[in-house]
């Protein structure tokens, strides 16, 4: 007995031990990766900022010029600065109206009817898509070289329709920020629809988690669907929309056919390594403040289950 | 109707005549009209949202089978009025299209086996061992996702530009190698999120699996081959197929790090000043933008053909996957 006391914490230990180094062992590869292909550029890259590079024999040759890069990237440089506002306010308004599409379309395509297999595979089709140049193509580009693509396609739309039915409703004159809100909407309903399939479907997940026997409840307690909707579905999802949001804001803000990343990417084409790391860096550096500030807000506001 | 609606309200029923109050009836009035009406609009609704997303779709075939001709025709919108397919064999043939998927398929699904590989061992990591400085190393990995590429593709290029110690370089740009390498150390592309989603599968399966096997005398390596790997196969398909997808719409990647290597996503990007050289003799030739549009539809519709078959047979992996990974939580 008492020697089996003696033993145990040791035994015990050791186990530990052991079981640390197998850790060790299975994160070896991923640190010698990240090691070379994650954080030696990274630091790289912050050094670059700082310096004024240029390519030298057998490698990169940096002198260092302490802030000036970042001081011509904010001031000089004058389109940076407006790409950099206008990419932000895109992201600011295009997130909310994702997410409260995705979520609607999420309910829709949660409930029970035929052809939900189909629905669900054409609303998940862009995410097959959007990550590429097609999308640049079809979205963008088209614009730029004729009136055709998207643009024709949300001209078809907009400018007629949304004007229509608005002076049809009778509210087209009532406040001209309001009818041009909405028409900045429609005119960009193909971004929003094409940027939300994989917020459609983790919401759709986390529709599912809703059990059935609150539908019921509801039921017998003679809910409408409005109420059901913002007393139960809402609070249900609501930490789900935290994830999502962030999600929607990285995707927006790493994505290749964003102005401030093109302009980067020029700026690297152009051998400018050290003003393109600055832009880098100042780019990284508001996402990460505009992640936080979200975050700390909308964690007030969400409901979480079992804390 | 009626019928089950008596059942879910018992309290107020008696045994044979129910007897709502007037609330009561204007509840089931209204939800009788909703259950109605509703199908038509969410129908209606579906359809007009799919439209929207199908709608590149058709046009890019509608786009690939005319004359460019066409372009100019006012009354041509969706249906062409002439039928041709110069304008798809021209376009294979400037994207160099069978050896340029060859290559893409070569270097996505060997990059995708190999990353999925090593993440799958990150993550079991992760998720199973307790360590020193495992927080840290997590936190790496969140910022693996956050940071956008394209703070560390420059210093990248010049560490794959001159790869090695001291003297003893070698240039790497332009070799698949830069591609592999990152891939095989679980470093490559949208590597900190396959990373964090197979942690959080692998939390997800009972802890007795593995310690049956331990008490068993297997080794830690030998329970992650034999034992969790297996149960892991839908995670491992879900995740596979997001990783080709990736590599197959990347081209910030490789555009940095190719100049001569060429995968559909470059090829599709370069298309312009390839027509203009193959067809008009001359990279500045004067096309009208409306009428490039044909070759660029048609450029845009092979290059999505092949993941878009993909997509079609193996759906229910997609969609049912990310739910069932744990991805969400």
């Amino acid at each position: 007995m008492s020697e089996n006391k003696q033993k145990s914490p040791r035994r015990r230990l050791s186990y530990q031990r052991r079981k640390a180094l197998y850790g060790y062992g299975f994160l070896s590869l991923w640190m010698i990766g990240t090691l070379i292909f994650f954080l030696i550029p990274l630091v790289k890259s912050l050094c670059y900022s700082f310096s004024e590079v240029s390519v030298g024999t057998g490698r990169m040759v940096t002198e260092f010029v302490g802030l000036d890069k970042y001081e011509y990237v904010l001031t000089e440089d004058g389109k940076y600065t407006d790409l950099l506002k206008s990419t932000l306010l895109e992201t600011l308004w295009k997130t909310p109206l994702i997410l409260i599409f995705s979520l609607f379309v999420a309910v829709m395509l949660n409930q029970k009817f035929r052809g939900r297999t189909l629905a669900r595979a054409v609303f998940f089709l862009p995410v097959i898509i959007a990550t590429g140049p097609v999308y640049a193509i079809i979205s963008g580009d088209m614009s730029s070289t004729g009136n055709s693509g998207a643009e024709q396609f949300s001209t078809m739309f907009s400018t007629d329709l949304v004007g229509k039915l608005l002076r049809f409703l009778g509210i087209y004159g009532i406040s001209d920020k309001m009818s041009g809100m909405i028409s900045a909407v429609a005119d960009n309903i193909f971004g929003i629809v094409w940027s939300a399939g994989i917020q459609i479907l983790l919401f759709l997940a986390a529709l599912q988690t809703i059990p059935s026997t609150a539908r019921e409840a509801a039921q017998v307690e003679g809910a409408t669907a409005w109420e059901y909707f913002w007393k139960i579905t809402f609070p249900c999802v609501s930490p789900y929309i935290l994830a999502n949001l962030i999600f929607t804001i990285i995707d927006s803000f790493t994505s290749p056919t964003n102005a401030v990343m093109k302009r980067i990417h020029d700026m690297g084409e152009d051998w400018r390594f050290g003003e393109a790391s600055a832009m880098a860096w100042v780019y990284f550096a508001v996402v990460m403040a505009a992640i936080v500030v979200i975050t700390l807000i909308i964690n007030k506001m969400i409901y979480y289950e079992v804390e | 109707m009626t019928d089950t609606n008596i059942q879910t309200v018992p309290e107020n029923t008696t045994e044979n005549k129910p007897e709502f109050s007037k609330e009561e009836r204007s509840y089931f009035r209204r939800k009788a009209v909703t259950d109605r009406v509703w199908p038509f609009f969410r129908t209606l609704i579906l359809i007009g949202l799919s439209f929207v997303i199908l709608y590149p779709l058709i046009y890019m075939v509608s786009c690939t089978f005319r004359e460019r001709g066409d372009m100019n025709d006012p009354t041509v919108m969706w249906i062409p009025r002439h039928y041709t397919l110069d304008v798809l064999k021209e376009t294979v043939q400037a994207m160099d299209f069978w050896n340029t998927l060859k290559n893409t398929l070569i270097l996505n699904i060997g990059c995708s086996l190999v990353q999925i590989i090593s993440c799958a061992i990150t993550g079991y990591g992760f998720a199973r061992f307790s360590f020193k400085g495992k927080k840290l190393l997590f936190g790496i990995v969140i910022m693996m996702i956050l940071v956008p590429p394209q703070v560390i593709s420059l210093p990248l290029y010049s560490q794959f530009r001159f790869f090695g110690i001291g003297d003893l370089t070698v240039n790497l740009i332009d070799s698949m190698a830069t591609m592999y390498l990152p891939a095989l150390t679980a470093n490559g592309i949208r590597a900190g999120l396959m990373i964090l989603i197979f942690r959080q599968f692998f939390r997800g399966l009972p802890r007795e699996l593995e310690d049956a096997a331990y008490i068993d005398g297997c080794g830690p390596l030998r329970t992650f081959i034999q034992v969790m790997a297996p149960n892991a196969a839908s995670a491992f398909l879900t995740v596979f197929l997001f990783s080709v997808v990736w590599y197959w719409n990347d081209y910030y990647v490789s555009s940095t790090f190719f100049t001569n290597t060429r995968t559909i996503a470059l090829m599709l990007q370069n298309l312009d000043t390839e027509l203009k050289v193959r067809l008009f003799n001359s990279a500045t030739a004067d096309v009208s933008p409306r009428e490039q549009i044909v070759w660029k539809e048609a450029g845009c519709l092979i290059s999505i053909t092949p993941i878009l078959i993909m997509y079609v047979c193996l759906q229910k992996y997609f969609t049912e996957g990310i739910e069932r990974s744990g991805i969400v939580s």
